[in-house]
């Protein structure tokens, strides 16, 4: 797995959210409690063709999808924010690699801070590390990313592994990923995965 | 996630049988839900304000559930063993039907112009013959409050009302009017107030008054009447008494307003299939007309079937299993999704039913039939492809220099990324608009104001948690710094930095100099012209003639020196410091 550059805290809503399929009005961008910023307010540019294809699938659906059918208003993915998940920069990762001439496969990983407005307690930071990882390649299953989760869990001695069905808005099919801990004699979620959607 | 409070007895009840507590979170695993807490709103209330208050609440044992955000169908106790039912084959999925009234009898809403302007979009519905019981009757409101939390935008998108329709007579008219001209009796009080007099009323109410803002200050507020100028509700912030619901009401009329007329659907079409099934025509609904402002007529509910078609070698692929088409359609028809297998066999069609708005691309349908098979059932696989990695070339060098920095005697922290202006202005002696600080408008706490742009008072604040440890302190950091910068696409980027601090009875100029020589000598900088130069320099955090700027690659790329002891001062501390700070950038 290469390292991707995830050299920025800030980031824009666009990538944080909107180009990830998170819709702009659903209490799933809520969810994250996010940290949005006063200075700078607003991103200086997002990149054009882009986003008006982002802003179509949201507004009417596309690539075999419905879309949500709402308003998708550009000012609100211009708006600046933490970063509340390395996931937006696996997005950019993945733009850059859909404009290059032909298809190579890849895997990416990154070990990055990200930040949640949260209060913080015995269980809760307001920053904090994601491992992220990312597999593109022809003729993926879901098979095939248990089967990867397995590997990586298990170089760190956890074994006892069982998946959930979960939801995230930019995977379809998610799966939370649950070990059993020992100590504690029951199971805790240590991870989140799942297939892009088309 | 949601969480949705069910009492355990009567959800056992209502699915047949009864779990142990192990089964039944089996059984939640499965499905994709999580059995989050069990407990008792006696345990509740004595968690919440002390045993004392908890005499004479109710023992019985609720399960908390946590349901997917975009899964409103699973949002009540109703929704929640229909899914499990029809997951387990216990029942057949429902058929949700619309009734046509007969002509010139069914119910109308009419939108006006001014409505059109606040909130312009209104849909409405008919249960006929319903039987409430109180377990019903808050199971309804429940899911109301439940969904105007989530998909209406803490209804800011779509408002709900619910009325006894015998106390009412249409056509209704959804209007608009000044606050002032807007007289009614409101739910649960004793008197009629003035709409203008029941924003005062409610500002202290701690339920309501998060959704006075959403019409406070228009012109005009909504409200909707019936033809004799009953109020049914004034959307929303809180219905009419006249039209409220008991136990022995029998036909419900349901308006949904807002200003997103898809979530209005969705909102209108989970709500009567949840509780069609307590009418007296089970599952069946009676539609009703609106009239938009413009004079076109909308029938709703929707209640849209939608047929999907998708291929079984889809499926099997994407999944990494292979099952064969019709046992694919079972398992697509046990997740609410009746398929059966058309063509030759080579193609699913799959109805999507007005209770999944969730579904809205053939890899949703792929998930539900994954979930259906059983993630864990799933063979794992590795991808057969091969790949070279690299580690990025700023995450290299960082890696080498912590390991000689310890090798040194230095250890090494991890402190937050983010501070209060203090921190990095005023505790350091300059003003926070001299920094190019990137600032966040909605902090939790004081101490999360703005990212840091330097490292510097991250390690002052970790010496200052730690005084009690022997001297001499040597800590340092190799971690990102936020400016902010106009040539990035968003406005701001990192910098690495590298900063490290001696804390003892003397300040160790010395040693933080030798350090710094350390440092250069592994990156191969020599200490010359086209190397590294130190100049005397100055700095605000510094002690004035004990500052020195390091000049590498044409630039200045950090200072170091003794810390002013009015810095040392502010964060705490007693002892004299020396601190350096550089970019380790240009070096990569």
């Amino acid at each position: 797995f290469s390292e991707m550059p995830t050299h920025s805290f800030v980031e824009s809503a666009f990538w944080n959210f909107d180009a990830l399929f998170q819709p702009q009005q659903h209490p799933a961008r809520d969810q994250h409690d996010t940290f949005f910023l006063q200075d700078p307010a607003e991103a200086l540019e997002l990149p054009p063709g882009y986003m008006g294809r982002v802003k179509k699938v949201h507004s009417q659906g596309g690539y075999g999808s419905q879309g949500y059918r709402s308003e998708w208003r550009v000012a609100d993915a211009r708006r600046t924010l933490l970063r509340t998940h390395t996931t937006a920069c696996s997005a950019r990762l993945l733009q850059r690699l859909a404009q290059q001439a032909s298809f190579a496969p890849g895997r990416w990983f990154s070990i990055e801070r990200v930040f949640r407005n949260e209060a913080v307690d015995a269980t809760h930071l307001a920053e904090f590390h994601q491992v992220e990882g990312v597999v593109a390649e022809r003729g993926l299953a879901l098979g095939h990313l248990l089967g990867i989760l397995r590997e990586f869990f298990s170089k760190m001695g956890i074994t006892q592994l069982r998946f959930k069905p979960a939801y995230n808005p930019y995977t379809e099919p998610s799966m939370e990923v649950f070990s059993y801990h020992p100590g504690l004699k029951r199971w805790v979620e240590v991870g989140n995965s799942g297939v892009f959607r088309p | 996630m949601p969480t949705v409070s069910v009492q355990r007895d009567a959800l056992f009840e209502a699915l047949g049988s009864t779990y142990t507590d192990e089964e039944f979170d089996e059984l939640c695993f499965e499905f994709g839900l999580e059995l989050d807490e069990i407990t008792s709103e006696k345990t509740i209330i004595s968690k919440e304000r002390g045993d004392g208050k908890a005499e004479g609440a109710s023992d019985t044992v609720l399960y908390k559930i946590d349901v997917p955000a975009n899964r409103y169908d699973l949002l009540c106790l109703e929704g929640l063993v229909r899914g499990l039912q029809v997951f387990k084959e216990r029942i057949n999925i429902p058929r949700y039907r619309k009734i046509m009234p007969p002509k010139g009898e069914g119910q109308r809403l009419i939108i006006t112009e001014e409505a059109a302007k606040i909130r312009p979009h209104a849909v409405a519905a008919v249960l006929r013959n319903i039987t409430f019981t109180k377990e019903r009757y808050e199971s309804f409101i429940d899911l109301q409050e439940k969904l105007h939390q989530n998909i209406c935008r803490k209804r800011a998108l779509v408002a709900i009302g619910t009325h006894d329709l015998d106390t009412i007579t249409g056509p209704f008219t959804y209007t608009a009017k000044a606050p002032s001209e807007i007289k009614f009796k409101p739910l649960n009080q004793s008197q009629e107030y003035t709409a203008s007099q029941l924003m005062d009323l409610y500002r202290t109410d701690s339920h309501l008054r998060h959704y006075l803002h959403l019409i406070e200050n228009k012109p005009l507020y909504p409200i909707i009447y019936d033809s004799n100028g009953v109020v049914l509700s004034m959307p929303p912030i809180i219905n009419g008494d006249h039209t409220k619901i008991s136990l022995n009401t029998r036909n419900v009329f349901i308006e949904c307003t807002g200003t997103d007329i898809t979530k209005a659907k969705i909102v209108l079409d989970i709500l009567v299939t949840m509780f069609s099934g307590y009418c007296e025509k089970p599952y069946s609904v009676e539609a009703a007309e609106v009239t938009n402002s413009n004079g076109k007529t909308h029938i709703y509910p929707e209640l849209a079937y939608r047929k999907e078609k998708v291929k079984p070698e889809y499926i099997n692929k994407k999944i990494g299993i292979s099952e064969t088409p019709s046992n694919l359609a079972k398992l697509l028809t046990r997740m609410c999704l009746k398929s059966h297998v058309t063509g030759n066999g080579n193609h699913i069609e799959v109805e999507v039913p007005p209770t999944r708005p969730d579904v809205i691309h053939a890899c949703d349908i792929m998930e539900d039939a994954a979930i259906a098979y059983g993630y864990n059932n799933i063979q794992m696989t590795i991808p057969k492809m091969y790949t070279i990695a690299n580690q990025l070339p700023l995450n290299k060098l960082t890696e080498l220099l912590r390991t000689d920095l310890a090798a040194a005697g230095f250890t090494e922290v991890l402190t937050f990324a983010l501070c209060s202006q203090e921190d990095i202005a005023d505790k350091l002696g300059t003003d926070i608009s001299a920094t190019k600080a990137v600032k966040i408008a909605n902090p939790k706490t004081a101490e999360f104001q703005v990212a840091r742009t330097s490292l510097l008072p991250g390690l002052l604040k970790t010496i200052a948690a730690n005084r009690k440890m022997p001297l001499p302190l040597k800590l340092f950091e190799i971690s990102d710094i936020v400016l902010k910068d106009d040539s990035t696409d968003v406005g701001a980027r990192n910098y690495r930095h590298l900063c490290a601090i001696y804390y003892n009875k003397n300040p160790g100029f010395e040693i933080i100099h030798g350090l710094l020589d350390r440092v250069m000598q592994l990156l191969d900088v020599p200490n010359e012209e086209n190397g590294y130069v130190i100049k005397a320099g100055e700095g605000s955090a510094f002690f004035p003639g004990r500052c020195a700027e390091v000049i590498a690659k044409g630039q200045s790329i950090g200072k170091f020196g003794v810390l002013h002891p009015d810095v040392i001062t502010k964060f705490e501390l007693t002892m004299p410091c020396s601190a350096l700070e550089i970019t380790i950038e240009p070096f990569v």
